[in-house]
């Protein structure tokens, strides 16, 4: 069919020919309706220039990025047409036209000239708020039909419920605030000032700029400002600017960019040392605040961060006391630092035993509270699909099944039409598959194998060591479906029970894996090392073809190393082989993993010669971050495999950073990680010195070395928890544009590395399919032919860079909070006083003026536990160390607390001491369910003798896991047995049903992290 | 208001053009009888008129005479009128001189002067950029790159020989990308911007200017834009050459 859309579109993205009709929104419909307009289902939305321009003019910066972005994003079908440009369509502003009318009657123009330009074939819808222009134009030219967004919405779209919801929650609250407007209440707050007022008050240095962050504990009263970019030098400011008080923050919400005006030093506050609920509102009293810090107030919001946010609606009993206006309801959002909403719509009983998507839309200064629209329901309060659900709606993690148009991108690989390594790739690949011994080691079961090794001897005896790394990149192009989302993901996301894969399973399990047996292609890294020093001689980069011979995990690789050939057994390719021949291969394989061990071995020790650190590989801990909470304080496995491995892999990508960073000096994706400020040390130090421990920070070898001393040989815990309070003392790495900022800050602190990039694993990170282009790029560049691939600019790359880091920050939040989410739900419904595993062991790191913070080994989990509760009553030691309340007072110092009672017994607490500590649950409507702590003894909590067949001392992780969503399935079943009506409304999850592989993953790692943790449970 | 958006996502500028496309030019030749060349030139709405006299003798001191070759005096003048800010002087402050030293630079390296030693050949050139001949009192971009062009359009009708067209147009960057022929919104933006005069034929850069910084990397890229743009400049100019000479021989009834 032709509708030519040519002179439209440069990226090439078409209109599809397939739908009944175009729809061209009016200017005030593209303002006001753009979230409906983002609706995948709406199709053949032409954009015109008029309106996006009377976007950009009168909604600011962020929404006119937002229809930016939908403009560019290939998978929704709309196109931008620049009616201005167009010869016939341009019409003049006519004397004394309103702007308005104006626009109107340029899309209308331009509409008419589009229908004849798809020669009168295909009808156009023009959508209008104008009630004139429907009137004046409606009827003017066949197959041009203008009619409001209501009336479209009703005729087009009947069966779109969403959208219907949408579009009456935004009329609504557009009705309310024209009201609101009209009142004209007492004001609430003060005005913002004028953008060039603030902008002059910043070049001037009298007002200062940075990013707006509420303290999640006392979101009523404390927030900070982190000063950006150059004012902190300019103002001398060491520290952040404290805002106190909602007054002080004037209507900014958490991470939106703020001009603050500092308070005069007789105004400074302090921040509060105690611990406090979120709950009650009241402040602590009888609290001596930390010594007073720059204090300012807000004067103007230079860009607001709005996200969606996950509300809670009040239940029946409160509603009844907001009575007075039905309409308008106040809810209260899942996030602590985010301030209540209010919202107008008439579901609220309806609604409120969900958790509900809302936006905000304005908060006029005569309002106490923002107002928002309800936007659509999540699922039900306390149900995992729910909560899992709000988790990554909070984090801004979008993640749906891929589409059919992106699988269909994918190579065919079934058992009839078995994919096969084209003649063509063949011919321009280096062919390894004869050549060199490759194989693979990772944990058991894995499906995945981003990467294999391989060593061998060159014939003038010298070694080449390869390391190969599945080329994504050759079946994902550049701008394809697939890639573009791929790069919205970022990384895959792992969850405690499920995870989110970015690519589709047909290449990260399967196509891409470098699994044994089979011929894969691979972008290899091989260097030619000295036979004795093990100097690096030469480099090689390039694709090659690989067959990975044995796919080992950890275990089969460290015994092989010990040369402990009992293990052949398990490895299964070698099961068909006779006697003889096994043995030879044996002979071969034990070989190779020995040398790769030593050559590793070597490398390690010339990173530690060069002042490099001993910090228990920082760069693999910043992954396993992800997987916080638990792993934190685990060492890592003590086998040398894994440490083998690991070296391999950071010189791989020590090595591609090196080389992509010299062919592409202003645009290659590094991986930096910025030596850390020392006065975040200072709580590490003062900790340490209260075991009598001297932590040395003044560089990493240093503070490597220390930490290594710091040992207490009665307890481990305490080496655990100071090496997670030095890393939680440090920045976190990030990923970064080599244009963006000077080679110094290109170090990496924690592998004592000047460059390093990831590249090791295309298969569940984006930014190491950058790079993989980037090696491309780079090799052909250096065989001069022509560059294929459009490399990003800088300033792309730039973008890209924080929209990586900022997924990585969403996936490793939602994994912290999916693991609370678990761990109280397992605890939920237990009663705390009867229940054997509700008691525990905890080890307090942290003194606070009314209560310690303490961390519990078995479960992995820190909290605070209080030593004076809300009436003023302190902890006592009553007969055999049991703890109970008895009025008194509390004295805090430096490494201890001592509560004394009226009676004048005393208790002391010192840090690092054992405590047994009993744990429940406080359950929560509207925020997350939060472990509570309670103090039972100041004794070292004795596993009961009584029952001799004890269970595992150690919790699994895993069997966590499993038992919560055991429970919550046969919740379900229940529900759904009850009710078969809210069924519809629980998202649908198309990648983790039953036995993920992620649950095996974790399986191996509880069971390899027993015999080290298993020591301490006593 | 978001910030001006000197590139679009779909690759359009301010004015609707794209990235190396030039405004509309149109040109005139011997529009005064009583010069010895003169010429008229529109670069959308910038507009400069140049006429030339000579070569003849050595005007005021004679000592200025040069023995080998004929000095080219170049002078700039702006209308009053023609910019955002009203002025009294029409020539003689700095940025007029500076922009006459420019000129003669330009045209010192394209005139053939040699041929003529001991005498002197003047040009003035006067940029009308917004003409009040609307209600809008237009300002717009370009004035030395009109200037230039002009001017070769005068030198060529007065007859003097030259090596070349000279022929200039001006580039800028914006978002990795270079723009030519720059109109005073994009002027103004503050970004890096470059003039060139080039002797199309042989490619040889006549005149460079840039005054801003700009990334080593990006300049091969902005002054490929920028040459580009002068040798469809020069394909324009040479058309209004042909067509003025074809008028002309008619009128001298061939």
């Amino acid at each position: 069919m032709f509708f030519g859309v040519l002179c439209l579109n440069v990226d090439g993205k078409l209109l599809s020919s397939d739908v009944t009709h175009y729809v061209i929104p009016d200017w005030k419909v593209v303002q006001d309706y753009l979230e409906i307009l983002e609706f995948p289902e709406l199709k053949g939305i032409i954009f015109m220039q008029t309106a996006c321009q009377s976007v950009q003019h009168q909604r600011g910066r962020r929404m006119y990025n937002k229809l930016r972005s939908l403009l560019k994003d290939t998978r929704h079908d709309c196109i931008l047409f620049a009616n201005e440009f167009q010869e016939d369509c341009y019409l003049p502003r006519e004397r004394g036209e309103a702007l308005e009318k104006w626009q109107t009657r340029s899309i209308y123009n331009a509409a008419v000239w589009y229908y004849h330009h798809c020669g009168d074939k295909m009808p156009i819808v023009m959508v209008t708020e104008d009630a004139e222009a429907v009137q004046q134009y409606g009827s003017e030219t066949q197959g041009v039909f203008v009619i409001s967004f209501k009336d479209y919405l009703d005729n087009f779209w009947p069966d779109l419920k969403a959208a219907h919801e949408l579009c009456d929650s935004i009329l609504q609250s557009r009705r309310e605030r024209e009201s609101e407007n009209q009142e004209g209440h007492g004001r609430e707050y003060a005005e913002h000032l004028l953008p060039e007022v603030l902008e002059a008050g910043i070049k001037s240095g009298r007002y200062v700029q940075g990013t707006l962050n509420v303290n999640k504990h006392r979101a009523q009263i404390e927030a900070f400002v982190r000063l950006q970019g150059t004012s902190s030098k300019d103002s001398g400011l060491a520290s952040d600017i404290l805002i106190h008080g909602m007054k002080a923050r004037n209507r900014a919400i958490h991470g939106d960019v703020v001009v603050v005006e500092l308070l005069p030093k007789g105004e400074w506050k302090g921040r509060t040392g105690a611990l406090c609920d979120n709950d009650s509102e009241d402040k602590v009293s009888g609290e001596a605040p930390s010594e007073p810090m720059p204090t300012g107030r807000v004067v103007g919001v230079l860009q607001k961060n709005w996200r969606d946010y996950v509300v809670t609606f009040p239940s029946r009993e409160e509603v009844q006391c907001q009575g007075r206006n039905a309409q308008k309801i106040l809810v209260t959002p899942w996030d602590y630092r985010i301030p209540k909403i209010r919202i107008s719509t008439q579901q609220a009983e309806a609604l409120q035993e969900f958790r509900v998507v809302v936006r905000i839309d304005s908060w006029e200064s005569t309002s106490l509270y923002p107002n928002g629209h309800f936007v659509r329901v999540l699922g039900r309060i306390g149900d995992l699909e729910g909560e899992i659900a709000t988790i990554l709606v909070e984090n801004s993690i979008l993640v749906g099944p891929f589409s059919e148009a992106q699988l269909c991108e994918m190579p065919v690989n079934t058992p009839e039409k078995p994919w096969q390594v084209s003649a063509e790739e063949e011919h321009q690949r280096r062919d390894l598959r004869r050549t060199h011994l490759v194989f693979s080691i990772d944990p058991k079961g894995c499906e995945d194998v981003d990467d294999a090794l391989s060593i061998r001897t060159l014939s003038d005896g010298d070694l080449e060591l390869g390391v190969h790394i599945a080329d994504v990149t050759h079946f994902v192009a550049p701008n394809s479906y697939v890639d573009v989302e791929a790069r919205t993901r970022a990384t895959t996301y792992y969850l405690a029970d499920r995870r989110y894969d970015m690519l589709p399973s047909a290449l990260s399990a399967d196509l891409c894996s470098l699994l044994g047996g089979v011929d894969r292609y691979a972008v290899s890294v091989m260097w030619q090392l000295d036979k004795t020093s093990y100097e690096i001689k030469a480099v090689w980069y390039g694709r090659t073809i690989i067959r990975s011979a044995y796919k080992l995990c950890y275990e089969a690789a460290q015994e092989l190393l010990a040369r402990n050939f009992g293990v052949a057994d398990e490895i299964p390719e070698f099961k068909s082989l006779d006697e003889k021949s096994r043995q030879t291969r044996l002979e071969e394989l034990a070989w190779a993993v020995g040398r790769l061990a030593d050559v590793a071995r070597h490398v390690r020790a010339k990173r530690d010669r060069c002042g490099a650190l001993e910090l228990e590989g920082m760069e693999v801990r910043v992954q396993l971050d992800e997987k916080k909470n638990i792993d934190d304080l685990i060492p890592k496995q003590p086998l040398e495999v894994h440490e083998m491995v690991a070296e391999c892999m950071i010189l791989a990508n020590h090595w591609v950073a090196r080389k992509i960073w010299e062919s592409f000096p202003h645009q290659a994706l590094l991986r930096q990680h910025p030596p850390p400020h020392q006065e975040f040390f200072a709580e590490l130090r003062e900790c340490a010195a209260a075991k009598g421990f001297a932590i040395d920070t003044r560089s990493n070898k240093a503070l490597a070395d220390s930490l290594a001393k710091a040992e207490d040989p009665g307890d481990p815990t305490v080496n655990r928890l100071l090496r997670s309070m030095a890393t939680q003392a440090m920045s976190n790495a990030l990923y970064f544009s080599t244009g963006s900022c000077a080679e110094e800050e290109f170090q990496h602190y924690g592998l004592a590395l000047d460059k390093y990039t990831h590249f090791t694993s295309p298969i569940r990170r984006y930014s190491d399919i950058v790079v993989h282009r980037l090696l491309m790029a780079a090799i052909s560049k250096d065989k001069k032919t022509e560059i294929k691939e459009n490399l990003l600019s800088n300033k792309d790359l730039e973008e890209l860079c924080r929209h990586i880091n900022n997924r990585n920050r969403a996936a490793q939040h939602s994994q912290k909070q999916s693991t609370e989410l678990f761990q109280c739900m397992y605890f939920k419904d237990k009663d705390p006083g009867t229940e054997e595993r509700c008691t525990a062991d905890g080890v307090i790191y942290s003194i606070r003026t009314n209560g310690v913070l303490v961390f519990i080994p078995r479960f992995g989990i820190k909290g605070a536990a209080y030593l004076k509760n809300k009436d003023g009553l302190v902890m006592s030691c009553g007969p055999e160390g049991h703890l109970e309340w008895k009025p008194g007072s509390l004295q805090r110092f430096q490494d201890k607390i001592i509560s004394t009672t009226m009676g004048g017994d005393s208790v002391t607490l010192h840090l690092f001491d054992h405590v047994t500590v009993r744990i429940s649950v406080q359950a929560s409507r509207c925020h997350s369910d939060t472990i509570r702590l309670e103090l039972v003894s100041n004794k070292p909590y004795e596993v009961p003798s009584s029952g001799l067949s004890s269970p595992s001392p150690l919790l699994l992780k895993s069997d966590l896991v499993r038992e919560v969503t055991r429970c919550s399935e046969e919740a379900q079943l229940a529900q759904e047995v009850a009710v078969d009506t809210s069924r519809e409304e629980y998202p649908e999850y198309g990648q983790t049903k039953g036995r993920s592989l992620y649950a095996l993953l974790e399986e191996i790692r509880d069971l390899a992290l027993l015999d080290v943790s298993g020591d301490y449970s006593i | 208001m978001a910030g001006l958006e000197l590139l679009s996502d779909q690759g359009y500028r301010v004015d609707g053009r794209r990235a190396g496309e030039l405004r509309k030019i149109q040109a005139r030749m011997g529009v005064f009888a009583q010069a010895d060349g003169s010429a008229y030139i529109e670069q959308g709405n910038t507009k400069a008129l140049a006429v030339v006299y000579g070569p003849h003798e050595i005007r005021g001191s004679r000592s200025r005479a040069l023995p080998d070759r004929a000095l080219v005096n170049c002078q700039y003048s702006s209308a009053t009128f023609s910019t955002g800010e009203r002025k009294r002087r029409p020539h003689g402050d700095r940025k007029s001189c500076e922009m006459g030293l420019q000129l003669r630079q330009t045209f010192e390296a394209a005139i053939l002067t040699q041929l003529h030693p001991r005498s002197q050949i003047d040009i003035y050139v006067q940029p009308l950029r917004g003409v009040v001949s609307l209600q809008v009192l237009q300002a717009d971009g370009g004035t030395y790159a009109a200037c230039v062009n002009a001017a070769t359009l005068a030198v060529l009708d007065a007859g003097i020989p030259m090596r070349d067209f000279v022929c200039a147009c001006s580039a800028g960057f914006v978002d990795g990308t270079a723009l030519a022929d720059l109109s005073h919104v994009e002027e103004a933006a503050g970004g890096p911007q470059l003039a060139l005069a080039l002797l199309p034929a042989s490619g040889q850069i006549a005149l460079l200017e840039m005054d801003a910084r700009l990334h080593e990397d990006h300049l091969e890229w902005v002054l490929e834009a920028a040459a580009q743009a002068a040798r469809d400049v020069h394909t324009l100019l040479d058309r209004v050459v042909r067509q003025h000479v074809h008028e002309a021989s008619i009128l001298l009834g061939d």
